[in-house]
């Protein structure tokens, strides 16, 4: 089954790649042992989810990170309940595969070349360009990570 | 004499409160949570409030029992993050709400709450295979995989071994980072592989600080912006340090693929 530029096949051995870092970083941030399977599977999923957006329906990446975040989010709530578990301990290492880590790096290695070599151009648009993709892929993960949790928040306290 | 025992009896509960929320801030809970579980476990107590102020360096918790105040600061000491900590306090609490115990089993069941890590055996070869797999996903080839698999988990050794000696997390995450990009390297060697730079930026990506940024927005959206932004400076002082161990390793070995 193909959809856009979304292959069935490559989606398969993508998945089952992403589990890989969601679980490896899971034991980073010591979860539980019982709760490492359902990091692994939640990484593959949201993973999936936004290559599948992004690949077969040519969504960016911004507003793909955030729809696969949010369903994330939503999932944790079904799980941290079933097995009283912080959410946290599902979500943040299921969303590990989409943390822009290059981007980051790249924001700070072409700050420090500016220092170097001064502020050329180029190297400031490196800069603004990676600095944005971090920020907003960051913003598009959280944001859609606490949207169940400012849901509960708006029930318990009426803003007005 | 009996307001005495009370007021004892308050001050024990204020500081096993305190307690709670000190370590929930050391092992890396996000704020809403440091805050929610001393307060869920203080009114399952009796407490009629309880308050708190939370600096990412420290935590002053406020109890109130028919109209006494009692009030503790702590201060945090540095531990790495632990969401098993964070669970089995989370499983304390909801217990304690559905049978309230006495203080002395509280301290006794939260002094029974320790750390626990997988080991480093385990670990190394783990974080090797997900920086591969990173490799993979952005694209590079089997080769590359490979060199990816050894540079990450070469630097999961450096950086477990570094933490073992309490080095702080800035210095062990240059060194770490150092070392992963001069054995990623490897893959710029003439028939290696054909995506070396690809293979060189995922054999750091075990150095991001995925969990201190994550919290640094959930914080800050739920309100909690002064922990908010001193979690965000402490994940991008952590990448700006890994940045430089790239850098200091790529001027070294004369590459230029960043």
């Amino acid at each position: 089954m193909e959809i856009g530029h979304w292959h069935w096949d490559q989606a398969i051995i993508d998945a089952l790649l992403a589990a890989l870092p969601a679980a490896g970083f899971a034991m980073i941030f010591n979860v539980p042992r019982q709760a490492l399977k359902f990091c692994a599977l939640g990484g593959a999923l949201t993973y999936s989810f936004r290559a599948f957006l992004m690949q077969g329906f040519d969504v960016s990446i911004g507003l793909a990170t955030f729809v696969a975040a949010t369903l994330m989010g939503i999932l944790g709530v079904f799980w941290s309940r079933r097995h009283w578990m912080p959410r946290p301990v599902y979500t943040v290492p299921a969303i590990i595969p989409m943390i822009p880590g290059t981007y980051a790096y790249e924001t700070m290695i072409t700050l420090v070349s500016m220092s170097e070599h001064g502020a050329s151009d180029e190297l400031v648009a490196r800069f603004l360009t990676n600095g944005v993709h971090t920020l907003s892929i960051l913003f598009a993960i959280t944001f859609g990570l606490a949207i169940p949790s400012l849901h509960y928040f708006r029930r318990r306290h009426p803003v007005i | 004499m009996s307001t005495a025992v009370v007021m004892s009896d308050q001050s024990r509960m204020t500081e096993v409160l305190a307690e709670v929320a000190i370590m929930l801030l050391e092992y890396g809970a996000e704020s809403r949570l440091i805050e929610q579980i001393p307060v869920r476990i203080g009114s399952a107590l009796g407490c009629d409030r309880v308050d708190m102020a939370l600096i990412p360096s420290a935590v002053t918790l406020s109890t109130r029992i028919a109209g006494q105040s009692a009030t503790t600061t702590r201060r945090t000491r540095a531990q790495s993050l632990n969401m098993g900590v964070v669970h089995d306090i989370l499983q304390l609490c909801i217990h304690l709400e559905r049978h309230p115990a006495h203080i002395d089993d509280i301290e006794q069941q939260l002094r029974t709450i320790k750390p626990r890590y997988y080991p480093q055996w385990v670990l190394v070869p783990v974080i090797g295979l997900a920086c591969a797999a990173f490799s993979h996903l952005h694209g590079a080839d089997w080769p590359g995989f490979m060199i990816a698999f050894l540079a990450a988990a070469v630097g999961m050794w450096v950086r477990t071994a570094l933490a073992k000696r309490r080095y702080p997390a800035l210095i062990s995450f240059a060194i770490t980072a150092f070392v992963s990009t001069s054995i990623a390297s490897l893959a710029l060697l003439p028939q290696l592989s054909r995506t070396p730079n690809l293979v060189i930026s995922a054999s750091v990506l075990l150095l991001v600080p995925g969990f201190p940024f994550v919290n640094a927005f959930l914080d800050a959206f739920k309100g909690y912006l002064s922990m908010g932004w001193g979690r965000w400076l402490e994940a991008c002082l952590l990448t700006l340090m890994t940045s430089l161990g790239i850098i200091l390793a790529s001027r070294l070995l004369n590459i230029h693929v960043w």
